[in-house]
Parts: structure tokens; sequence; C-alpha cells
């Protein structure tokens, strides 16, 4: 996250210095849970997994809400676990794994840490880069999706809860469609927080509930379609021993319930604030505490090296 | 009523195209859904398949013998004959689907298989008819993979190369299954891979923006190549493999040798092409027979790149060096002597040195020889020319009011005729332009910088050079002339300060036309004669600042001196860097030509390219651009490092694109012109149209309901961020707003052959300096007495909301009144009248409609029997800022109101419907009343909570307020009647290839059908 004057102008990212978060995503977290107060039973809240998790604002809100802000419950007989590629710098009472989500390893470590127990919720705020093919963007944010809901099936308890990011294009209705086969109840969830220009949402599905005769088995070398064969979402099965590509159909498609999260009196991203300039002033002496956690390096870093120093320059 | 939803023409991102040796004159190009046959030679439309139902063609490939074609996007695919996309219109009957993503798909060496590589790194191959053969895969090799490709190098050895997402290159053997290299070294997702036709090289390309170059047989990196500023997203290996052509993100095209010498092979970028706008070339390929490669992109178009331009006839670039010119008898060039100025004719150029020497060149024998000297053009001269069929003129001048004019003969053999002369009645002479004039003559102007001379003008006899007439006129206060056009016995002198003159030649003593700050930048740089219609000329004037316009003169009002004679009707602004000049070539697209830095170029404003570009010198450049005549091109002469370089610029040998594209970005409104216009401008029979998108810009273009057929005019840059709305609200009126406060009223002038115009007549006064404060829409009520005034309410991303008068008279906008919603982001607003009252509706990202009761506190403005007018009774009133709260208020939304379109009501109506669709999906109806006191109510009549699977962006009624139009981000376009119990329900719903689908327009045609324009990604045109 950059510090330019427009992100000091943004009340979510002020908020979230303010409020020690890493990132601005936080609450958006806090105003699904608002609304679905998945994270206000700490009876029900003793095994999370957050994936996708760097740089691990939401880690941070589910840190607070299962120990700082707990009663009840004591510390030790919860774990949160937060897996991502990329390294991320530690947070309180979070078990951290740089890992690959779809690894059955990954899977076993996290079984692991939680002394064989399932979650009680898992999450992921993941998003892959865009490429501007917006087919092939949204294809590969729902295989994200489905990489992380494999992971899922094998750790969830029965009842649990499911959120993850989604990017509301032209497809997305096929999804809701196969997460109805393994939720009692899927709801796509706009926190205020989330900007009204862009098309992310949230995809909350309450109860998990498989399909009775179904076993996820994660193994490397099965593709996302073969894990969920057997189990009826599966949109389109080419099986092992299937003879002909089949004729196109239009997939099955379903529309989920919307749901607009975090009350009216907060902050609308898609609004402008004014303040004056000495508030302005005071924050840019505020803001000089870097962003929690310093900026990754970007692959065109050397490229951008390049192009500062004039290399890059139309020579021919 | 409509009940059939057609879709007539798309234009949209094209994501492959390629050439075939099979079929030499044609080009394939992948749009949408879509795969569209060009003769590259003549630019024709061939043929228009389609290939899918929904999903877009992301590639395709042809057999080894052309025969066949592969093609495939998302997961989709489809074989067919290659012929038959020569011909065939629909083959969405053939489409076959695959479980997961095809990231690429070829024939086998013998044709009679298919491999399918998905992104998960599997093939599976079938046979043409879809019968799966076997699977083939790495183990343990599943991630996921942004690209990949599958080169066929014989029977025996095919190649799978897969682009991960963790900066891996995995080179595989398909058919023994087995890895070959696993390449390392790039950071970030790889976006291509691509293997050489001889097999002995890699090359790829990720998210860290360099080319690499491997070696096959040892798996080393040979060489990385940067220079793509942006990510790169596709390459081609082409001449034996000795060169690499690639596509990025930063919207060009370069050409890299793959250079091997002395042991070590590296990448050398030899040439960079400008060939899209905004964002993203996706597809390319080259003709190696033509030497011809194309490009397709984000923005629709589809570009032909001539990669001989500087070499396809053999004369394009020559450079001399002063100290060694050929010559067929020795030249006497001094130590130290340099060339001063230099014009090209049709026989050759024509110089002056520093030593007042007068050189020539001779193309048709490449040599130099020199002519004569003038003692009093050493050191200081400028040097011009005219080339007219009574001759070839070339004008020296020093700052003493010395001239020397030489006439050329034809060939250039013979001086015909000289003339040397010395303007007694100026003091000094600062600059000497000349131009043609009638037949037979040429005028000359010769400016001093003393303020009280004259401003000289002579009338020379081109045969002769006699001088047949002497103007002398008065110089206007504070001109300096900098450039120069004739029309009739009018003298149009450009000058600095953006200023422009009109001198009589008829009337030496009256006082000149001066039109002062046409442009907002210094120096003008061109002025050129457009047409006449009536008593008005239309003058095209460039600055140098970057700035253009079109001037209408009235010659009448110019004659009588009444008044202001000129108006511009046309202004904009280039994209990058110094204008020098600017002028329609014969096929009527206006072509601009200045300096990107030390760069040279020529660019095609019409349809936004770049026609050629020149490395030239610095700041102090010498340089000059000649016509080549009987329109075979440009000639430009410049001076770079002693060398003095003369560079052919020929008309292209090829179209120079396919399809010219529209937006690089979404398109974020559209708007039709309501009156059709038969005949003015290509397309016939069609209606003007406005786009306003992301990218900042707004463009007019026309097109044709019935064919499709699009043409754009103009791509105004006068906004500095994305576009909000824009809308015609009249016949000639537009208005557009963004951020920053930003909102123009656009006068659109139809009264000329040669193109529609538009100009900005006036923006809307701001008020903050906050960057972000964003227009987010607006609404007009004109004023019934027909005086073109008009109401105007502005709704503001930081909850405010404005109502302003505009008048045409006097030209500018006042504040009536203001207001503040809440904190949240107002979305959309419109005027109401019910029950004779004034009423603003706004709707915000709360989810809530609320009514503005206007009537109440602006007791200025009055409504009218015609519901879309008011009276404005204008006496003394001050800015109202209100705090009073809404009137009325109604939750419809669960989130943001994306979109409204409220009714029309008759006179003296009590209620009023208005359409909303929403962030959550839904569309609703609503109905507000108002009763004879003025007491509000209003009730959701109808609401649609799953109307779409995503945002519902625009909402329109059609023309009788009983059917409804919708648009959604989940790609639908939908029908909706309006019961009469007030009731949505759906009628027809369509796919529609625009991806981020987000706004439409409709009008209605002949037969009560109507005509709609459905915009994203992309544009489409529909009827219903």
């Amino acid at each position: 996250m950059g510090k330019s004057s427009k992100d000091k102008r943004d009340l979510y990212y002020r908020k979230a210095k303010e409020e020690g978060f890493r990132a601005r995503s936080a609450y958006k977290l806090l105003q699904l849970n608002e609304e679905f107060h998945f994270l206000d039973d700490e009876h029900n809240l003793t095994k999370v997994v957050d994936l996708c998790a760097a740089p691990g604002s939401w880690s941070q809100v589910l840190s607070r809400k299962m120990f700082a802000e707990a009663r009840d419950v004591a510390p030790e007989d919860k774990k949160l676990v937060a897996v991502d590629l990329q390294p991320m710098s530690p947070i309180d009472n979070v078990t951290t794994l740089q890992a690959d989500i779809t690894h059955p390893k990954t899977l076993a470590r996290i079984l692991d840490i939680f002394g064989n127990e399932k979650a009680d919720f898992v999450c992921s705020d993941g998003a892959p880069d865009v490429t501007g093919l917006h087919d092939l963007d949204e294809y590969v944010q729902q295989q994200l999706i489905m990489s992380a809901l494999q992971l899922t099936t094998c750790v969830l308890k029965p009842r649990g809860t499911f959120v993850a990011k989604i990017f509301r294009g032209r497809d997305i209705d096929m999804l809701y469609s196969q997460l109805g086969y393994l939720f009692d109840r899927v709801v796509c969830a706009k926190p205020r927080s989330s900007r009204g220009t862009s098309l992310e949402a949230f995809i909350v599905c309450l109860g998990y509930n498989p399909p009775a005769d179904w076993e996820p088995h994660l193994d490397v070398n099965r593709s996302i379609e073969e894990f969920f064969s057997g189990c009826a979402m599966s949109r389109l099965q080419i099986a092992d021993d299937a003879e002909r590509l089949p004729a196109w159909t239009d997939g099955q498609r379903s529309i989920a319930e919307f749901m607009s999260c975090g009350g009216l009196q907060s902050f609308d991203s898609d609004a402008t604030y004014h303040y004056d300039d000495e508030v302005l002033a005071s924050l840019s002496d505020k803001a000089s505490l870097d962003p929690v956690q310093s900026p990754t390096n970007p692959p065109y870093k050397k490229a951008l090296e390049l192009k500062r120093s004039g290399k890059l320059t139309r020579a021919v | 009523m409509s009940g059939e939803l057609k879709d007539i023409a798309h234009y949209g991102p094209a994501l492959c195209v390629k050439f075939s040796e099979t079929y030499p004159q044609y080009t394939f190009v992948a749009m949408g859904p879509f795969m569209q046959v060009y003769n590259y030679k003549t630019g024709e439309l061939i043929n228009r398949a389609r290939v899918f139902s929904a999903n877009k063609v992301h590639g395709f490939n042809f057999s080894k013998d052309g025969a066949m074609c592969v093609l495939y996007g998302s997961k989709s695919i489809a074989f067919c004959k290659t012929q038959d996309l020569l011909t065939r219109e629909d083959f969405s009957k053939d489409e076959k689907m695959f479980a997961e993503w095809i990231t690429d798909a070829a024939f086998s060496f013998t044709g009679e298989q298919v491999y399918i590589l998905t992104c998960y790194n599997l093939v599976v191959v079938t046979d043409l008819e879809g019968n799966i053969q076997a699977r083939r895969n790495l183990k343990n090799e599943r991630s996921i993979l942004y690209s990949g490709s599958i080169k066929v190098l014989s029977e025996e050895r095919v190649l799978i190369n897969a682009g991960t997402v963790f900066g891996g290159v995995l080179i595989w053997d398909l058919l023994k299954q087995e890895k070959i290299h696993n390449l390392t070294g790039h950071e970030g997702s790889i976006f291509y891979v691509v293997v050489s036709n001889n097999g002995k090289y890699v090359a790829s390309c990720s998210d860290d923006r360099s080319i690499r170059l491997w070696d096959m047989e040892s798996g080393k990196q040979l060489s990385i190549g940067w220079g793509h500023t942006a990510r790169i997203w596709n390459l081609k290996f082409f001449n034996n493999d000795s060169q690499l052509i690639s596509v990025s993100e930063d919207c060009t095209c370069r050409i890299w040798d793959v250079v091997a010498e002395s042991g070590a092979t590296s990448l050398v970028m030899k040439n960079i092409y400008e060939t899209h706008l905004i964002k993203n070339v996706w597809g390319v390929d080259v003709n190696e027979t033509e030497a011809l490669a194309v490009t397709s992109g984000n923005d629709g178009r589809v570009k032909l790149i001539d990669l001989k331009q500087t070499s396809r006839v053999g004369d394009e670039v020559r450079s001399f060096n002063i100290t060694n010119l050929p010559s067929n008898s020795p030249l006497s060039i001094e130590k130290g002597e340099i060339f001063k100025g230099f014009y090209w004719f049709n026989f050759g150029l024509v110089a002056i040195t520093s030593l007042g020497n007068i050189l020539k060149f001779t193309e048709a024998t490449g040599t130099w020889e020199i002519l004569m000297r003038d003692e009093r053009l050493v050191s200081y001269s400028l040097t011009h020319g005219i080339s007219t069929a009574s001759g070839n003129v070339a004008l020296f001048a020093n700052n003493k009011c010395d001239l020397l004019l030489l006439n050329f003969s034809k060939d250039g053999q013979t001086i015909k005729s000289k003339n040397s002369l010395h303007l007694d009645n100026l003091s000094k002479s600062c600059n000497t332009m000349i131009t043609a004039y009638q037949d037979e003559y040429c005028l000359v102007t010769v400016e001093s910088p003393n303020p009280r001379d004259k401003f000289a003008v002579l009338q020379l006899n081109v045969d002769t050079l006699e001088i047949v007439h002497e103007f002398n006129f008065a110089k206007p206060d504070n001109f300096v002339s900098s450039c120069l056009a004739v029309y009739q016995q009018y003298l149009i002198v450009g000058g600095r300060f953006g200023a422009v003159a009109i001198f009589d030649m008829r009337n030496t003593d009256a006082d000149a036309y001066v039109m002062r700050q046409l442009c907002p930048g210094d120096t003008t740089t061109s002025i050129e004669y457009i047409e006449e219609r009536g008593a008005d000329i239309l003058l095209s004037v460039t600055n140098r600042d970057g700035f253009y316009n079109f001037t209408k003169v009235n010659l009448d009002k110019l004659a009588s001196r009444e008044g202001i004679a000129h108006e511009i009707i046309h202004s904009n602004k280039v994209m990058k860097g110094f204008l020098e000049g600017a002028f329609y070539n014969e096929s009527g697209e206006y072509i601009t030509y200045g300096f990107k830095s030390s760069l040279f170029y020529m660019y095609n404003e019409k349809n936004c390219y770049e026609i050629a570009s020149e490395v030239c010198g610095g700041a102090h450049r010498q340089w000059k651009l000649c016509d080549l005549g009987d329109g075979q091109g440009y000639m430009l002469v410049y001076i770079k490092a002693a060398e003095l370089y003369m560079r052919k610029i020929y008309t292209a040998a090829f179209p120079e694109t396919l399809e010219s594209g529209l937006h690089g970005r979404e398109i974020r409104d559209i708007s039709i012109m309501p009156e059709r216009l038969p005949w003015q401008y290509s397309p016939e029979n069609g209606y003007l149209f406005v786009t306003g998108s992301e990218d900042t810009t707004v463009r007019l273009g026309k097109y044709s309901p019935e064919t499709g057929a699009v043409v754009n005019y103009w791509m105004e840059r006068r906004h500095v961020s994305g576009l909000q709305r824009l809308r015609f609200i009249s016949d000639s009126l537009v208005v557009s707003c963004s951020a920053r406060e930003e909102l123009f009223l656009w006068t659109v002038n139809t009264e000329f052959q040669s193109n529609p115009y538009m100009h900005i007549r006036q923006t809307l006064p701001t008020q903050s300096t906050h960057p972000d404060l964003r227009i987010m829409d607006f609404d007009v009520l004109f004023n019934a007495a027909g005086t073109g005034d008009f109401a105007l309410a502005t709704v503001y991303s930081d909850s405010s909301i404005k109502v302003w008068w505009y008048s045409n008279a006097s030209n500018g906008f006042i504040e009536l009144w203001s207001n503040r919603y809440q904190t949240c982001c107002i979305l959309n607003t419109s005027f109401v009248v019910l029950q004779g009252r004034i009423f603003l509706l706004i709707a915000a990202t709360d989810g809530y409609l609320s009514l503005y009761d206007i009537s109440r506190e602006v007791d200025i403005l009055h409504a009218t029997e015609d519901t879309r007018t008011v009276r404005f009774v204008n006496e003394a009133f001050g800015a109202i800022a209100s705090t009073s709260g809404p009137a009325f208020t109604l939750r419809v939304h669960k989130s943001g109101i994306k979109t409204m379109d409220v009714a029309r009501t008759k006179a003296g109506a009590a209620t009023v419907r208005v359409v909303t669709g929403g962030d959550d999906n839904a569309i609703s109806l609503t109905q507000f009343n108002c009763s004879a006191s003025g007491e509000l109510s209003g009730t959701v009549c109808s609401m649609v909570s799953d109307a779409a699977s995503s945002t519902v962006t625009s909402t329109q009624l059609l023309p009788g307020a009983t059917q409804v139009l919708s648009t959604s981000v989940d790609q639908r376009v939908r029908l909706w009647d309006i019961t009469p119990d007030n009731q949505l329900s759906l009628r027809a719903s369509k796919y529609t290839t625009n991806a981020d689908t987000g706004c439409c327009d409709i009008v209605q045609t002949e037969n009560s059908h109507h005509s709609l324009l459905i915009a994203g990604v992309g544009l489409s045109v529909w009827k219903c």
C-alpha cells in the first residue's frame, strides 16, 4: 500500500493506520462480521484458517477477535493458522505457514497444528494479478477460490463457515451454483469499505454440509475438477474414461442472495471526504510511520530501476 | 412493443491475429466470439463468422498444410476447415467444451490429431472429431499456468512450453512425457513462452518486463531483452529465427534481432512501433513475404505495421555530410561551413550554408552542386519554398531586409528566374515567409521587429519573380508572425501568443482582424484553409504547445468590421509533445506532426495512430517537412549531429489498420444524438454518438443502425480523469463530467462537409481543489422561452447537490442552489416535475431515492406545462445554500443505485415512474406521487432482486415507458415489460460480448423499432 495523498484522503486507509491494521481490507472482514457475527461466538471460533493471508490484516482481525477480545475460552485451546506463498511478518497468536494451499503437505501441517481437530472458520482474501483479459482473470480468481475450497473441505467442520473474496463477473452465478451443493446458505456480501466501482465482493458460505457420500482427498496430480468429482457440484465431467469432447452447453447458474454489510453510518468508500490542510498535515506526520508491512518487491523492480536511470528511453 | 433483441455488430478486444501461408491474401482476426477475415491489401472485411456462443476466441492455429483451423478460448474449442472461415457465418453448433481453461491448441505434424493444452499443464490429444485419444502430463507439475504453447517440430518431437505463475518456464516432451528444462531466471508470472521454428531457442516474457532468450540444447539463458515499460503479452520468431517481435501492455510492438556472434547470442532491440491505445496489445503475427506485421489489442484495433517502412522503395533514408558531398566537380566547402537551411522540391533539395553558398542536390543523379553565393546571406538566413504548377520557388532571407528568390524548372536543371531584392521601407527584418497565391503568383511577407514598421507583403509572379504588387499593413500590437495562409484576398497570418491576424489585401488601410489566444498555448505553427460554406470559411489552426482548433470566420462580418467574425467550433490537444502542423490528407483524415522530445512524429488524429516517426536532433533542431507531390507522401529533411538527413515518408503500402478500434479502456457512458443525419458524413443515414471512457477521452463518431458500421471522427483529450457521464442534451449540445469537478458543455457542429466538429463552449466553475471530487451525474431543464438557456443539476461524490442556470447569451453558469445530502456519494440525479412543482430526484450509494423540493426554495424557476422545460424569472437573486433535508426519501436498493431512468411526465402529472438498477443485482420500479398540496408519497411497485447475477449498470426506459432495457456486469442485456399493474416482467435476455458492460443508449428508428448501442470494454450495435 502506497502513501500517496489519495491514500491519505481514504478514510479506511487512515483508520487502518490509526488502529494498527496492515491494510484497509481489515474493515471488510469486520463489516462482514457486523452482519453475520461469525467472529462473535468464541466457543465456535477456536480453530481458524486464514488463506492467502499476506500481508495479514485479516489475521490481525481474527487474532483480536479470538484472543484479545475473548473472555471464556482459554487461549491454549485456540489455534489460528495463516497460510500464504509470500512471507509474512509475525502477528500475535498467529501461526504463519509459507506454503502452497493446494499441496497435501500444507493440509497435514494445519491438521497437525489443530491436533487433528477441524476448523470453525476458513477465509481467503486472496486475488491473483489481473491481466486485463476479463474472462481469464475471472477464471483464475475462481480457480483460486476453488483451491481454497479444496483445502477448506478437508479442514472445515460440519456447519462451519467459509468466506472468500470474489469478483462479480460474467460467470459468478456458476460459482454460486457450485457452492450451493456444499453449504446450507450462500450469500454475496458487499462491505461498505469495498469500493462500489470495484467488482469485488465476498462470498459468505454458512453451514458446511457436504454430500454424505463424498470424501475429499487432496492429491497434487488431480485437478480441481477431479477433486470435486463425486460431489454433485462438479459442473462438467470429462472423466478419465470419457471418449469425446462434449458439445458446448452453458453451465448451471444460480443467483446468490445479496447483502450489503457495514451500517450506513460507516464510511462510504466511494465518497469524497474533505479535510482542512491542517488535518492532512498532521496525518502526514502520522503517516511517516511506514505501513506495518513493508511493500513487497514487485517482479518488475529491475525494469523500474532501468527506467528511472533512463535506460528504457526510446533510442531506436 | 419490442420483443426480440438482435445484435448487429461488435467492436472490442481482439486477442489473436494471424496470416496464413495457404491463404496469403488474408489476415485472420479473433474478435470476441467471432473470427473475422480481412484482405490486408485492400482492408476489406471478407467474412465474419461466429465461432462460439458466448466465450471469446483467445487463439487459433492452422494445420501444417493450412487446410484446417483449431480455435479455442476459455473452455471452448472448435475445429473447422480454413476455407469455411471465409464464407460461413456461424460455427457455434460445432463448439465443443472442456473442463478447464485452454491455454493453447495445435495440430499434430500430420494434421490428423489436435493437442489441447490446459492451464493445469495437461495435454489432451483428440482426433478431428473430438474423440479423445490420449491424455499426457508431467507428474507433479500441475500448478496453474498463465501461458503455454505447443511446438510441433516433427512427428516425434512435440514440445510443451509452459509458463508458470512462479517465474519458471517448463519445457517438456509431449510424447515422452519427460521434462526437458525448468528455465529459471524470470521474476513473477510468465506471460508467454515460444520455441523458435528450428527448435534452437526458447523465448519467454514475464511480469518482470524482460524478454529472455534461452538455448534449447543446454537450457542456458543467452540474453535478456529490456525495453518494454509494462508487461509483455506475446512473442514470435520470424525471418528464419533471426528476429523476434514482441507486444506489450505499454501499447508498443518491438522488433529484436537475435544476434549470434563470437560465441555469444544476444537480443538487440531494432525498432519500436506505437500501435495501440492506452493499454494492452494481445496478438501479433508477421507476414515474411510482405515484411508486414499485424497486431491486435484491447482497443479493438487491428494494426498493420510495415516492417520495411524505411526500406521498401530503397530511397527512404539518405544522409550527407557537408564535408563529403558527392558531386561531379569538386565543391569548395570551407572548414566549419554548415547547412543553415533547405527546402525539398520534386527534383531534389535546395540548401544554403553558413557562408551563403546555395547548393542543389539532384535526386536523379544523386549529386550536389554549388549554384551561387550570396554575400548578404552569410551567417544568418531563413529558407522557405513553394511548389506550384508555375514553378518551384526557393526563398532566402536575412535579417537586413534582403531577399533572394530563385525559380527552378520542373526538373531543377535550370534557374528560370531570379530576384535579389532589398526592402527599403523596413528598418530590419525578423521573419520572412512565402505562400502560393492564385495560380500564377506567390506572396512574400516580411516582418520587422520594429513595431512602427509596416508589415510588408509582396505579390510576385512565380514565373518571372517580378513584383506585381506591394502591400503595406499596419502591424497589430504585440504581434509576431509565425505562419501563413491565404484565402481570396485575405492573408491569414499566425503569430505568437496563440494569435491569428487576417489582413485584407483589397483594403490595406484597414487594421487587421486579430483573433487573440485562439489556443491556450504560445506560437501558432500552422493555418490551413479547409472549406467554405456560405459566407463562412473554416480554418485549421495548430499551436506548438499541442493545441489545435478549427475556427469558423464569417467573411461578411470580416468585411463589415461589425462585431466578432470568428467562432471556434473544434478544439483539442494532441496526445503528447509539440505540434508543428496539421492538415487533412486525401482520405479526409486529419494528420498532425511535430516532436516528442527528440522524436519527430506524424499521427493520424482521426483514427489515433502514429504514421511514422524519426529520431531527430534536440531542442535547436533544423528540419522541414515537404510534400513529395502526387500523393506519394512526405519528405522530412533534418540535421542531426552535423549530418543532413532526408527521410521519405511514403504513403503506406498497405492499409494502416484493418479495424481502427475504439477506446483502450472501458466505455463509461454513451449517448446518441437524437437527430438522424441522412447524408452528412460516412456511414450514411446514421446517428452521431459520443462515448466517454475510463481512458479520460470523449469520442465523437457515427454509426449506422442497419449495418452496424461505426466511424470515429475525433478523440477529445480535454478531461484529465476517467469520465463519469456524458449525454446529448439537445441536437447540438453535449455535457460530460468527471473527477476534479470537471463538467464541460460541448457544442457539436454539423454544418461543414469535412467533418462534424465539437468544442467546449463552457466549463462549470469549481469550488474545491480536491482532485477526487467527482461530478457523478447531471440533468437539465431547458428554458421554455427557447433561448437555449437551461437549468443544470449536478451531484457529487462528497454528497453535495447543486442547481445552476446556464445563460446562452452570456455563456456562463450561475449557481442557484446548493445542498448536501448525507456524506455518501450520490450516483444519479434527475429533475422531476409533479403538480407544477420542480423536484430534484437523487439516488446514492446508500440505496435511497430522495426528492428535493426545488420550487419551494428557488422561486425564480417555474415549471411549465411541458414538464421538460422551465421558465426563468430573471430577478436579482443570490445563490441559496440550503440546509433543508429532502422532501421525501425511500429505500429501494440494498446497496448503491448504479443507474436510474425517469419516465417523462405529462403536463400536470401527479405521479412519476422511476426505474433503477443496483449493485445488489436488483431492478426496481418505483412510483412517486404528489398531492395537489405538494405532499409526496412513494412506493416500490416492483422489485426484481435477482434481475442479474451481478451489478446492474444501466436501466433505460424505451420511448413510451412501457419497456425497460437493462445491462449488467454479468454481460446480459435484458428487456423487461412494465405490466399494466406496474410489475416488471422479463421478456427477453441475451448475452453480450462486451465485458464490464456498463452503459447503453437507445434511439427510436423507423417502424417503431429501437436501435441500441451497448458499451463496456467494446461496443455493440443492437436493435429491438
